[in-house]
């Protein structure tokens, strides 16, 4: 078995030594992620801070006067505007105004005599602008309607809680963390996966394929190691790989969401499209207690020996490394559609899926996060992965055993 | 002692014309035995099998039947151990190009269970044997090709094997390279190993090996000093021996 450490070690000693490789692989993630990130949660926070701080600018016509003394009393909010010359809706695209409201000029009477005022907006729902004015436009029209329905309620000498049936006092079970925990527990297992068979495909791919290229595989094989020794020392240092790039690239990742939704506009931000209010503790390390990181990382172990397996069979069938490189392309994107499919929504309501390879990981990751009961779907995600793994290591190292395996040439 | 006991091996090969498998005899009923303190050259045109019955004695590869011994060890039954008293030097020149000679030599020692002193030690004075002490710490993705298989002689004799298998060493090497190379398999003749070198270099064949056997359609022909071989044949020189096998198909 000393065999085994001797390869890792010799395949690690000459990764190090390829200053290039180990700044593409181990050091730029821990600079790209934040940089990337930092700049999504600045364009979003600039974004949504415009749109919150400036005011809605609208074109009101409105010859009865229903509206204006409402849309005046906010002057944060609202700006009223003339009414463009032209084309009205080129104008709100060319952004010189958010939108235009439109009053029929019976709106008074109408209002006098009960009946429903239709209120016609023209607005851009494509613009953060466009829906931040119409965000307030419908608070301001909720408003007069609760005023106009109680005034008509005191005349009639009637309680205002009759406009009121009912009243929601709500009580979340989880709130903007669960929410972002369901992203998360849907993101990670998809970005998990990628990580581990790209991160170490490369790599995988330089001491197999790559050594019969340049000659060195024979030199290696000439020596008194048992040649399943090689074979799983390689293995070791492709699965080692693999999980060391994708932590690093979850870690940094993990880092910059973190400083992302830690920004108050970004989680307010974040928090209005998840329909959640937005909350202090909104983080990473709030939605990923360190029992569910141990027991993601527990999963990856088999997942990373059964794509290291893949690899290194792959690697040492091809003649060369652009065979290989080609020959693990569908296997890298059936990688990816499976994890993709697990990504979709209501999945894990699908019976057969806990026994899939690869999507019951995910979906297991995915209830860990969500702190779903799935005791049972993780252990037989684990147990199977496992299974699967050693069947593999067992496969290759009979087929990679052959010489036919390792002369490609004769 | 090295001992090999009429070996065959047959590849199956595709044609690409007729798309079927084909069964190619590399090698047809080879035997010969290399003593220690003997030097065997082992020639032949290109495809003869010279490099696969090398493969076969340095147990990388498997005779489908005969047997092959090395220093007692059955190349089928005790492949690590053949492997572990025997230097091989393969046709490749394959050097880790990220590893100094040094770096190299320090990795494949402990492959070869050689203690860490004992392989620098020995690294260094074979570097210094090859001239290449100079460019002990320098990466290697810089040598030249003389520079590689200087460093991959020193790799194949680090662990101090008793049988040494070297496969077209002075091939692609200037005078003044192949001379240092030859001038080491004297060393290791006098060290008692027991060496194969395949060649192509025929001079170099009748100077420096004590015993010839010409691989010829997977056949060993010869299998005898140079000058019985010459004698043999009723010729003045080696390349009039490939000639006349060339020329019969082998079946002189």
């Amino acid at each position: 078995m000393k065999g085994i450490w001797l390869v890792l070690k010799k395949e690690l000693i000459e990764f190090t030594k390829d200053r290039k490789t180990m700044f593409f692989t181990l050091a730029l993630p821990v600079v790209l992620y934040p940089l990337l990130f930092g700049m999504i949660g600045k364009m979003v926070s600039r974004e949504v801070q415009q749109a919150r701080s400036s005011q809605t600018r609208i074109a009101l016509i409105d010859s009865s006067k229903v509206l204006e003394q409402f849309l005046q009393s906010r002057p944060d909010d609202f700006k009223l505007v003339p009414v463009p010359d032209g084309d009205v809706k080129q104008a709100i695209k060319d952004d010189q105004l958010e939108m235009l409201v439109t009053l029929e000029s019976s709106a008074f009477q109408d209002m006098a005599e009960h009946r429903t005022i239709p209120v016609n907006v023209l607005y851009n729902k494509v613009e953060k602008t466009g829906q931040v004015g119409m965000k307030r436009l419908e608070d301001v029209l909720q408003e007069l309607d609760k005023t106009t329905v109680q005034s008509r309620l005191l005349k009639l000498g009637a309680s205002t809680q009759l406009a009121m049936p009912t009243e929601i006092h709500s009580q979340q079970v989880g709130g903007a963390e669960l929410a972002l925990a369901k992203l998360l527990g849907t993101m990670l297992p998809y970005i998990l996966m990628l990580m581990l068979f790209t991160g170490s495909m490369q790599l995988g791919i330089y001491v197999t394929a790559g050594e019969r290229e340049r000659g060195t595989l024979i030199t290696l094989l000439a020596t008194g190691l048992p040649r399943h020794e090689i074979i799983w020392g390689k293995m070791l240092y492709v699965f080692f790989m693999g999980i060391i790039i994708s932590i690093i690239n979850i870690a940094s990742m993990a880092f910059s969401m973190g400083t992302l939704f830690g920004s108050m506009e970004t989680k307010a931000e974040y928090a209005a499209m998840a329909g959640q209010e937005a909350v202090q503790s909104m983080s990473i390390a709030s939605v990923a207690d360190p029992t569910i990181i141990a027991l993601t990382l527990l999963l990856m172990l088999p997942l990373g020996l059964m794509f290291s397996n893949l690899i290194i069979l792959l690697g040492i069938q091809a003649k060369n490394s652009q065979e290989a490189g080609t020959a693990m392309i569908p296997l890298m994107l059936l990688v990816v559609a499976l994890s993709i499919f697990s990504m979709m929504p209501g999945i894990e309501k699908v019976g057969l899926l806990p026994y899939i390879p690869i999507v019951n990981i995910s979906l297991a990751i995915r209830k860990l996060f969500v702190q779903q009961a799935g005791v049972l779907e993780y252990l037989i995600a684990f147990f199977m992965t496992v299974a699967m793994a050693a069947l593999l290591t067992y496969i290759s190292t009979k087929l990679l055993s052959r010489e036919s395996a390792i002369f490609k040439s004769t | 002692m090295i001992r090999v006991v009429d070996i065959h091996k047959t590849f199956t090969v595709k044609d690409k014309k007729t798309r079927k498998n084909k069964i190619i005899d590399a090698v047809k009923g080879i035997s010969f035995q290399v003593k220690p303190g003997e030097i065997y050259g082992l020639l032949g045109p290109n495809g003869a099998g010279k490099s696969t019955t090398l493969r076969m004695i340095a147990g990388l590869m498997e005779p489908q039947r005969g047997s092959i011994e090395v220093f007692g060890y059955d190349t089928k039954t005790s492949s690590e151990k053949v492997r572990g008293n025997l230097g091989f030097l393969s046709t490749d020149l394959g050097v880790y190009g990220r590893f100094s000679p040094r770096e190299l030599l320090r990795i494949f020692g402990e492959f070869q269970g050689v203690d860490a002193a004992v392989a620098e030690r020995r690294g260094m004075y074979l570097l210094d044997k090859l001239d290449l002490t100079s460019f002990a710490d320098v990466k290697m993705e810089s040598f030249s090709s003389g520079q590689k298989q200087k460093v991959s002689i020193a790799r194949a004799l680090l662990h101090d094997p008793r049988a040494v298998l070297f496969d077209e060493p002075t091939t692609g090497l200037d005078v003044l390279t192949a001379k240092t190379v030859l001038d080491l398999l004297k060393i290791m003749k006098e060290e008692e190993r027991a060496v194969i070198v395949s060649t192509h270099v025929l001079p170099m064949v009748e100077q420096l090996c004590d015993r010839v056997g010409i691989i010829f359609n997977g056949k060993l022909h010869g299998d005898a000093s140079p000058k019985e071989i010459l004698a043999q044949y009723g010729v003045t020189t080696l390349d009039e021996v490939f000639f006349k096998l060339a020329a019969d198909g082998g079946e002189v």
